[in-house]
């Protein structure tokens, strides 16, 4: 440690300050939260402070307060309010524009004419259009819907038996969770 | 001290048969005569079932229920703890003796009171609640399994006088649940006969209709998301989207996210998970339980029945004694998953030749 010499080269011309760590300043924890409501009785000189739950609203909806927005208004829209982000990246393109009837109709024609070569997937990219409005638009008969549904089922069990015991259990587990959501 | 007659004393005082009230103890079938060459078939636990409860018990449950006015006497009461199962065993071992009154036809009226007070209340507090829900609702809240429990909490069970009967080709088994519910009913009827309407609603409200029942468990979808999204269009209302809120530890083994689901700029529900696809459930079923359990608050509950005379006359005159407004109805509920029919199968109509070939067919 090298002893603190006063000459002139080695000292500061102007004042110096030693550096202090300020005090620390706690602010009232019961006037932290800004959903606190105080009132104050300056007869009784009592002060009464409301500090309600941080997260989770009643879980109690009444008809005068309904918990559901479907029962009250709806609330003005308002372009600037920020939202929270969208679950999905799907969710961020647009909807598909509404398909005319005359493809409606050649859909459904070409769906229920031959279900093997025109599949869901096929069709929505030919038309532009998802999987399931395919199945909804151009639902194929019952028993035809069965018939795909068993043929399915057995290539799914034929692929399920050689699955081993590890991967058997663990998609039971999954399974199980799921009965539990 | 033999053995049969150590089971008759220890039977006797498990299945509270009050000896002071029987002309003889122990009974005559009971005793051995070592002298005639019969073999003696006494089963001390079938011997005390087919005695009556004593009445101090009866008077005891009559006052203990605070219906001392309205189960006057120990015959009443008695009347309405014996089921009919019970008519069986009695006619086959005392033959001689007049059958004793059931309580058949007073718990078939008091079911049906039962279920009027029940479903009218819960309508009136649930006016959003779907049909299939408000029946599940009504059985927990009335059903044979609560009106069981609520007779065990009143005392009930030592005083009810039944038979246990197998399944047959007829009928299904008796159970002791299905005899036990038999009695609340039956008084339930009683009060109804024996006062007003009124007084059996009130019965039936701070018996059963005051128990805490937890709706929000019961309900449950096949798929609530859809449910959702048909609910929202019936409404009017922008189409439902999910909005990730909160999220903790993505890439962990214990991820947390919270979804929130949104009709324009209202949160219709949110609802937490540990893979986005749970949380996106569950924020749907919080959406829909939201809707559906928004209860009337108790001020402003009014019910059909309360428009009934309060006094003992026929529930056909008019006049009623307090003013009556009709709570709001609900928005009618969405039917989905069932091809624009309900799960209800109509019975097939036979066409006129089935109908010919039949009347043929007898005539034959």
């Amino acid at each position: 440690m090298l002893k603190p010499r006063l000459s002139p080269w080695f000292t500061r011309g102007y004042a110096t300050r030693i550096a202090e760590k300020p005090p620390a300043r706690f602010s009232d924890p019961l006037l932290n939260d800004p959903n606190v409501v105080v009132k104050t009785l300056k007869d009784e000189n009592l002060t009464f402070i409301h500090r309600p739950p941080p997260t989770a609203p009643s879980p109690y909806s009444t008809t005068l307060a309904p918990a559901s927005p479907l029962l009250k208004s709806p609330t003005t829209p308002n372009k600037h309010a920020p939202m929270p982000p969208l679950l999905r990246p799907s969710a961020y393109n647009a909807a598909p524009s509404r398909m005319s009837d005359k493809d409606i109709e050649q859909l459904r024609k070409l769906r229920l004419s031959n279900p093997e070569k025109y599949s869901r997937a096929k069709l929505a990219r030919l038309f532009k259009c998802t999987p399931n409005f395919v199945s909804k638009v151009a639902a194929l008969p019952r028993p035809q819907r069965k018939e795909f549904g068993r043929k399915m089922e057995a290539e799914h069990e034929t692929v399920r038996e050689q699955w081993g015991e590890k991967k058997a259990t663990f998609v039971a587990i999954k399974q199980k969770r799921r009965e539990f959501w | 001290m033999g053995h049969v007659s150590k089971r008759l004393y220890s039977s006797a005082s498990k299945l509270a048969v009050s000896t002071s009230q029987l002309k003889q103890f122990p009974p005559k079938e009971a005793i051995l005569t070592p002298d005639s060459g019969k073999p003696n078939f006494f089963d001390p636990e079938l011997w005390a079932t087919l005695q009556p409860p004593p009445t101090s018990a009866l008077t005891a449950f009559a006052h203990r229920i605070g219906l001392a006015n309205v189960l006057s006497s120990a015959d009443v009461v008695r009347r309405a703890c014996t089921h009919k199962s019970f008519l069986n065993l009695h006619a086959k071992y005392y033959p001689a003796s007049p059958t004793p009154p059931t309580n058949a036809n007073l718990a078939t009226l008091g079911n049906s009171l039962m279920g009027l007070f029940a479903s009218e209340h819960l309508h009136a507090a649930y006016p959003h609640l779907p049909t299939r829900v408000l029946k599940a609702a009504v059985s927990a809240h009335v059903g044979p399994l609560t009106c069981a429990s609520v007779a065990q909490e009143m005392g009930a069970a030592p005083l009810l006088r039944w038979h246990r009967q197998p399944t047959t080709p007829m009928s299904p088994a008796l159970l002791h649940s299905d005899a036990l519910a038999s009695i609340p009913r039956a008084i339930t009827a009683l009060v109804y006969q024996e006062i007003s309407i009124q007084s059996a609603r009130k019965f039936v409200q701070s018996f059963f209709l005051s128990r805490q029942v937890d709706l929000r468990s019961m309900i449950r979808f096949r798929d609530p998301k859809r449910a959702l999204i048909e609910t929202v269009e019936k409404f009017g209302r922008e189409r439902p989207k999910s909005r990730l809120l909160k999220e903790t530890g993505r890439y962990s083994n214990s991820p947390v996210f919270v979804v929130g689901i949104f009709s324009g700029q209202d949160k219709l529900g949110e609802g937490f998970g540990s893979s986005l696809k749970m949380a996106e459930y569950r924020a749907a079923e919080d959406s829909l339980h939201r809707l559906y359990l928004t209860r009337t608050p108790n001020h402003l509950l009014q019910v059909p029945s309360s428009t009934f005379p309060s006094k003992q006359c026929s529930i056909y005159k008019t006049g009623s004694e307090a003013p009556y407004t009709p709570g709001a109805l609900g928005e009618a509920e969405i039917l989905y998953a069932s091809s624009g029919r309900s799960n209800i199968v109509a019975p097939k109509r036979p066409t006129l030749e089935e109908i010919e070939a039949k009347r043929e067919s007898l005539d034959v």
